[in-house]
């Protein structure tokens, strides 16, 4: 399974984030809480499925993430996979946001290598964005930008 | 098109909380959850969050299948106590970020609030030239809602409060 090395990393989060798609072709999510064993490994229990959730099978997946009170100290990875009808969900892989496979920590500057392979993987993945966008990207009025954010914020005291 | 009409305490959720958590559907049916700093236009009725075209999938979900949907779950470092889970279930659009509305500076301004330290980062000439693929070129996911479902206190088996569109947009 992709992502296999993460899945200890549940037993750190107080919650995660159910979602499943309703009758109606929209998504829908609820925080739940979950118990990850090395044992059952790929069978995460719920413990207790959310009510918004009853009787729900099929695809699925759970968002485990956090941050600070300054939007620091991100962590995030989903775990995709299918909500059985007993209040299980079973794993079928782990993706993480920084494209590593043994950690969930976004970057930062107080870790530079894992900033230096966070440049890497992005720069090489808008790279292949840009060039299937087949034009460069305009250029960008960042002065401009921050002068308009500082006003919003300014407005809004 | 039905009037965007929220509680007070519900529309303090969306405006205050650092991020939502969007999911989008993808090819396979496999509903996939991010969280992202979102924006909320109450005079436009909408919300709208941006991705960096490194990590496009979002986008490209929500352009193929445009049904999305965002809970706002986390409250840390809204300073709301006690706040309604706010769902939000509705309809994306999908569109490069190449001009600067007033959406999105309310978006980018959300983010330079909230996270202090960003704002040295993207106000950095350098740091911004590198990083210019992940601060500044990304791509919008505007949401307007189909239906809003806020639980009183986050207790997902109490009786919700749900506004819904009347045309069934």
């Amino acid at each position: 399974m992709d992502g296999d090395r993460l899945l200890p990393l549940i037993a750190e989060y107080r919650s995660a984030v159910l979602s499943w798609v309703g009758p109606d072709g929209y998504p829908a999510s609820a925080r739940c809480h979950v118990t990850w064993s090395a044992e059952q490994h790929e069978r995460i229990q719920l413990e207790g499925v959310p009510p918004p959730a009853a009787g729900v099978t099929g695809l699925a997946c759970l968002l485990f993430h956090q941050h600070d009170e300054h939007l620091e100290g991100l962590r995030q990875m989903v775990v995709k996979g299918e909500l059985t009808g007993d209040g299980a969900f079973i794993a079928s892989g782990v993706v993480t946001a920084n494209g590593r496979p043994d950690t969930d920590r976004m970057p930062h500057a107080g870790a530079p290598l894992h900033m230096l392979a966070f440049l890497r993987v992005g720069r090489r993945a808008s790279g292949a964005y840009l060039r299937k966008r087949g034009e460069p990207w305009p250029p960008i009025p960042f002065e401009e930008i921050g002068r308009l954010v500082t006003e919003h914020n300014a407005r809004r005291g | 098109m039905t009037a965007l009409v929220l509680p007070p305490d519900v529309t303090a959720v969306m405006q205050s909380f650092f991020t939502a958590e969007i999911t989008t559907i993808n090819r396979a049916g496999q509903p996939l959850t991010w969280p992202a700093a979102t924006y909320f236009d109450e005079e436009a009725g909408r919300v709208v969050c941006a991705v960096s075209i490194a990590f496009p999938v979002k986008a490209y979900n929500a352009r193929r299948n445009p049904k999305v949907s965002l809970l706002y779950s986390d409250p840390t470092g809204s300073g709301l106590e006690a706040a309604p889970t706010v769902l939000v279930q509705g309809t994306a659009e999908v569109a490069e970020v190449l001009d600067y509305p007033p959406d999105i500076i309310g978006l980018f301004a959300n983010v330079a609030r909230n996270q202090p330290d960003s704002s040295k980062f993207s106000g950095n000439r350098i740091a911004r030239r590198v990083f210019s693929w992940y601060l500044f070129q990304r791509i919008a996911i505007r949401v307007t809602p189909d239906r809003v479902t806020a639980w009183p206190g986050g207790d997902t088996a109490s009786e919700p409060f749900v506004w819904e569109a009347a045309d069934g947009r």
